[in-house]
């Protein structure tokens, strides 16, 4: 068992200090050198500070994400009681749909609010018709809109858990004392669920901050952070490596500070409170379960709305870059003419990262489960790196690190799967922590001692128990995978487009507005079929990474 | 100093009758047990009283006042729960007072009540603390001085010691019902164990199946139990089928298991099918000296400290219990013959229905 372990512990030490720690120092000392040069300087750091823009660019991005994280928590904190204590009808299929915007490509979201509210979207275009004027969704209304909206299940889903994990017996106490229900709510039930609910909305600030989708649609020319990192990296006109290092060792630090604070924090002041069965609903008087059920399907439906704008509007004729009412496929055909090659890739891909992730973050999850020894606790905080470097970031680190010397990855598509493995690492350990956390030890010490080694029960009993939840994990990866633009967007080649790579540039071109929605709609699908039809399964892991 | 007062109160869930037609008058200052196995409504029908439950049919009275209708929170009981219920976002001290705050108590008040309560639970000090950091039976404390410091109508345990150890238990049970006889407040006690049951309650009623089996103090219960399911329920009588035979002007011969057992006067006409009732502890090894005996051969013997039990198979094959002191000399053997002493007039006889 121990060389077993020691394999493990020392290969994930090896994997990880070489495509994700490797890659980020490079960066750090990317930004803290004259460009070209070799000279160490403060300098990048003092020209962001002194710069207008730069500083509009991180204050910007905070702003968003600060609004997205207060916002998410005012909408979902109510959502996840009512969905917790309230009867309602389809609470199941409303509790499926509400974890979909966890894996729906955000900036297809950011892609349909320019198509109904942008310069020539449809509801500006009819409001315009009958003369009511509609103010631009581009900027910090639209990006922190579709922020709360696809961002929101991070609230929901923790608090959801911590209402649910309170005992009845806690309630009655409360009202045995004195205490009427609402009394009951304020005092207990709230404060007892607060701490989930918060580490939940500081997920939300840090995914909302390391964002790159959403504000590279909706942001036209106002600054921030993600993209103009992504400019200062690859754009032809004001290339500034050292810069970009700068803003990317910004966007780590803010990232990281707040990962540490709710992992730290957050993950301790849980409240353990043993509910033996989820408490029973509150008996409410019809009108009042009515306006719960109206709350709960209504935010719900809000947050699925763009997704199924773009899937209706993918299916209408776009003449240049105005939509007729002429049903049709022609955006798909034109999305296809050129080649399948973006549809194959993003498949080729996906799946390759799906095994990959699994296979190395499987056995980490299992180990800082099961041992609990600095080493593997040790593996437990890198692990969770990724979390806190934005898709770009470690893209950018991937470019300098693996261009020359010893290791050359660019232009391949092994470079793009590493990097996605990298990124999905945190979930896929999180997740077999979790299934692991489900399955009692002393199964595997019954297994050995009846004779089997350690070894060999791992192998033939403890890997088939985790299988189920495995697979569950699996496609959560090759789902986010599929729809993986951050990363992508600085790492590929013409050969290696893949369908995210497609729409960004129908969008950033301006032209080919139909088959940009086509691409989405081929997204949307990739990501949504694969998730309803394993949802069950699918909803224990989603609350695995929270 | 509240009377309770259950009358023709009832309850389903589904088909399940939880409480059926349950009336019982519970005096001031009583602690009252509801003892039965799980499943026989004893804990649907104390959360009636605490209003989680609802009445479907009779009421429910405290004094002269009807309260099955009062929502829970203003019907003034001090429940403790089986888990203690502590609030984990609160310290001690903000449990205790917890009762306090929602009746406005004035702020200065509550921190000598507090302290108070705390003291009469022996936690003084205890306030800041939280509750992850005390033992199962602080946090016992904790519950008790959280409903005893808004001086409740009436208390109500629910099993409030099943989560402790056994020797914390025995401890515990004795400061509850001391603190009650103290404060001289109206209780009722929800267990399943009879040995608890028998030492904390002024009067007992056994439930099962929602029915109210038999009320008494613990002295009338145990000695006199009216049915063939309190005597095993209560004590663990050994309940053997038999059918009645001759009676003699003073006693009857009840045939038993491949055997005859003497009974005390006229129980029911010959012929008539019956359950013998014999304690464990009315059998004892015969000396010599006169009186009816029982052939049985020894099963097995387990030694408990103060008392033995031995387990003996009757001609028939059918194994009783049987209590002896520890210190008794017994023959060690398995299957060694044992000849044991009864008086007829400690054996009941209920009929077989």
């Amino acid at each position: 068992m121990k060389a077993f372990r020691y394999t493990i512990v020392f290969g994930a030490f090896a994997l990880l200090a070489l495509f994700l720690l490797y890659p980020l120092s490079l960066v750090l000392d990317a930004s803290l050198r004259v460009n070209g040069t070799g000279a160490v300087t403060f300098a990048n750091y003092a020209r962001i500070f002194a710069s207008k823009y730069y500083v509009h660019s991180v204050g910007n991005s905070l702003l968003a994400a600060a609004l997205a994280s207060v916002g998410a928590t005012l909408i979902a904190t109510p959502l996840a009681f009512c969905l917790a204590r309230i009867e309602m009808p389809g609470k199941a299929v409303l509790l499926t749909l509400a974890t979909l915007p966890l894996v729906l490509p955000s900036f297809v979201a950011a892609y349909a609010l320019v198509l109904l509210f942008g310069h020539a979207g449809v509801v500006t275009t009819a409001f315009r018709a009958i003369g009511i004027p509609m103010g631009p969704i581009y900027g910090l209304t639209g990006i922190t809109i579709v922020f709360l909206l696809t961002l929101y299940p991070y609230v929901l889903l923790p608090a959801l858990a911590g209402f649910k994990a309170i005992d009845i017996s806690i309630e009655e106490a409360a009202r045995n004392l004195g205490g009427s229900r609402v009394h009951a709510f304020r005092t207990v039930l709230l404060p007892v669920a607060m701490p989930a609910v918060l580490a939940g909305a500081l997920l939300v600030f840090i995914e909302a901050l390391e964002n790159f989708g959403v504000p590279v649609v909706l942001a036209e020319d106002r600054p921030f952070l993600a993209v103009d990192i992504f400019k200062l990296f690859a754009g032809e006109a004001d290339n500034n490596p050292a810069a970009a290092g700068a803003l990317s060792v910004l966007l780590i630090a803010g990232a990281a500070l707040v990962l540490l604070v709710q992992r730290r924090y957050l993950a301790k002041r849980r409240f353990a409170t043993n509910a033996r069965a989820a408490p029973p609903p509150v008996p409410l008087p019809r009108r009042w379960r009515v306006l719960a059920a109206s709350y709960s399907w209504g935010i719900v439906l809000l947050s699925l709305l763009p997704f199924i704008a773009v899937l209706f509007i993918s299916f209408l004729h776009f003449r240049g870059p105005v939509l007729t009412w002429q049903l049709g496929l022609s955006n798909y055909f034109s999305l296809l003419e050129g080649s399948y090659r973006p549809l194959y890739n993003t498949l080729f891909l996906a799946t390759v990262t799906a095994i990959l992730a699994t296979v190395v973050g499987a056995p980490i999850g299992y180990l800082v489960t099961r041992h609990r020894d600095p080493l593997s606790a040790g593996l437990d905080v890198i692990g969770m790196i990724p979390f806190a470097v934005s898709g770009t970031v470690l893209a950018i680190g991937f470019i300098i690190a693996f261009n020359s010397g010893v290791l050359v990855l660019t232009g391949g598509w092994l470079i793009l799967v590493i990097a996605y493995t990298v990124r999905k690492l945190p979930f896929c350990i999180r997740s077999s922590s979790a299934i692991v956390h489900q399955i009692e030890p002393s199964l595997e010490e019954a297994s050995i001692n009846l004779g089997v080694s350690p070894l060999r029960t791992f192998v033939t009993l403890t890997v088939p128990l985790m299988a189920s939840g495995l697979i569950g994990g699996m496609i959560l990866v090759w789902i986010t995978a599929a729809s993986e633009l951050s990363s992508t967007i600085v790492l590929y080649t013409s050969r290696w487009q893949t369908m995210t790579v497609r729409m960004y540039h129908f969008l950033e071109g301006g032209e080919g507005a139909g088959s940009a929605s086509a691409a989405a709609a081929i997204l949307i699908l990739f990501t949504a079929a694969p998730l309803l039809l394993i949802q069950r399964r699918v909803r224990r892991q989603d609350a695995a990474i929270l | 100093m509240t009377t309770i007062r259950l009358d023709n109160v009832s309850r389903s869930f589904g088909a399940v009758r939880a409480v059926d037609h349950v009336s019982a008058t519970i005096e001031e200052g009583r602690l009252f047990t509801l003892l039965g196995p799980s499943g026989c409504g004893k804990t649907t029908l104390l959360r009636m009283i605490a209003g989680f439950c609802d009445v479907e049919a009779g009421s429910i009275w405290f004094g002269e006042r009807r309260i099955d209708a009062l929502p829970a929170h203003h019907r003034n009981t001090g429940m403790v729960f089986q888990n203690y219920a502590i609030f984990p976002n609160l310290t001690v001290a903000g449990n205790v007072a917890y009762g306090l705050r929602a009746r406005k108590v004035d702020p200065a008040d509550i921190r000598a009540r507090v302290e108070k309560a705390l003291e009469r639970v022996r936690l003084p000090g205890y306030g800041s603390r939280w509750p992850h950091e005390l033992s199962g039976g602080q946090l016992q404390r904790v519950a008790i001085a959280r409903v005893l410091v808004i001086e409740p109508a009436v208390l109500l345990f629910d099993e409030p010691l099943s989560n402790l150890d056994a020797q914390l238990r025995t401890q515990m049970r004795v400061e509850i019902r001391q603190l009650q006889q103290s404060l001289g407040l109206t209780t009722i006690y929800v267990t399943h164990d009879q040995e608890e049951a028998l030492a904390i309650s002024d009067r007992i009623a056994i439930l099962r199946s929602g029915k109210i089996e038999q009320v008494g103090s613990p002295q009338e219960i145990y000695q006199r139990p009216n049915t063939a399911f309190v005597a095993e329920f209560l004590g663990g009588a050994n309940l053997l089928p038999g059918t009645i035979g001759t009676f003699d002007g003073e006693k009857t011969e009840v045939a038993s298991c491949g055997t005859t057992i003497l009974v005390d006067r006229k129980p029911g006409s010959a012929g008539q099918e019956v359950f013998v009732s014999i304690r464990p502890e009315a059998l004892r090894l015969a000396n010599g000296s006169d009186g009816p005996v029982l052939r049985a051969k020894l099963v097995m013997r387990e030694f408990l400290g103060q008392i033995q039990r031995l387990h003996a198979a009757l001609p028939d094959g059918t194994q009783i219990r049987v209590s002896t002191l520890g210190g008794a000399h017994l023959p060690a053997t398995t299957g060694a013959d044992l000849a044991l002493a009864y008086d007829p007039a400690q054996i009941i006889v209920y009929p077989r229905s």
